[in-house]
């Protein structure tokens, strides 16, 4: 199914039509929107299986939505990162009952984790390290750096303050530099 | 996105690769999306079924007071009747419509009234 962003509507235009029983609006919502909250999701749950299961609930939440929403607002993309968020909270929250010695703990330089990466796999590595920080950490760098937000709109998803985001951007990137610094080499980086 | 941190160098080459490599939905994940979108639409003549309904007249209200269109007809049937039967100066309203009938006289034992008559004058 191709990913077709660039269809020329607006979100807030789509989503009065779906609003009125439009079902190519629903299709181009349910392409634009979709890979966005998958995205979100995986990265902050590095679950496949649950990333997928918070997608279709956040686009549900969107498709009953739809008829209250008021159009030039609030963006439909920071509503859909908030619900992201929240699911993905909701679900990190559930795991914590689960005894800590079961979650995965990946340590700097650890050789039987780097051993198992495929050497150029960078973007895996990324995935392993985002896990191991706090999730408030994990969800603004994740929103700053991948999804190219600026800091005020992730300000609105997280609702939070711009400088508390900047302080949670700026302390999961220390996070991830301490945990990625030993496996640059292992991956093909060289130095520059 | 690079930034004065020191460790921005080395991390945006992770970041990057993160984004080249960014999770896309599988087709199930977009079906099963696209199903649930279709299945939360309102169709354009449940649109009509939910749009308020508009707020009765005084008239209709009324006219719905007294039994709806029929039961106008029957009053006016009656009115009309009324006034009918005011300009015709009728004593007796059913007897001129032909429901009722004046009371008939029997007599049970022909000729004695006058015998009776007769006696008294005696």
């Amino acid at each position: 199914m191709a990913l077709d962003e660039r269809d020329g509507w607006s979100d807030d235009d789509l989503l009065a039509l779906y609003a009125r029983g439009d079902p190519v609006a629903a299709r181009r919502l349910t392409l634009r929107f979709t890979p966005v909250a998958l995205r979100v999701a995986q990265r902050m749950l590095a679950d496949a299986a649950e990333a997928e299961d918070v997608a279709q609930e956040a686009m549900l939440r969107l498709w009953r939505m739809a008829p209250g929403w008021q159009p030039g607002q609030a963006k439909v993309t920071t509503w859909l990162y908030r619900v992201v968020a929240n699911l993905c909270t909701d679900r990190l929250r559930r795991r914590r009952t689960v005894p800590l010695d079961a979650a995965p703990e990946p340590e700097d330089g650890d050789p039987g984790v780097a051993a198992r990466m495929i050497a150029a796999d960078r973007a895996a590595a990324l995935e392993q390290a985002l896990a191991a920080l706090p999730e408030r950490q994990r969800q603004a760098v994740i929103l700053r750096h991948l999804e190219g937000l600026a800091n005020p709109e992730i300000a609105e998803v997280m609702e939070v303050g711009v400088e508390a985001v900047e302080s949670l951007v700026a302390r999961g990137k220390r996070g991830l530099a301490v945990a990625l610094s030993g496996r640059r080499d292992e991956l093909g980086f060289e130095d520059g | 996105m690079a930034e004065d941190d020191p460790n921005d160098r080395g991390l945006e080459a992770f970041f990057a690769a993160g984004r080249d490599r960014a999770p896309a939905p599988s087709d199930a994940l977009m079906a099963r999306v696209l199903a649930d979108a279709e299945a939360e639409m309102v169709r354009p003549a449940e649109v009509a079924v939910l749009r308020p309904a508009a707020r009765p007249s005084r008239l209709a209200a009324a006219i719905a007071s007294i039994g709806g269109w029929a039961g106008l007809g029957g009053l006016a049937t009656a009115t009309a009747a009324g006034v009918w039967i005011g300009f015709a100066g009728l004593a007796d309203p059913l007897e001129a419509s032909g429901l009722i009938t004046p009371p008939l006289s029997v007599e049970l034992m022909p000729g004695t009234e006058s015998f009776m008559t007769a006696s008294a004058e005696e």
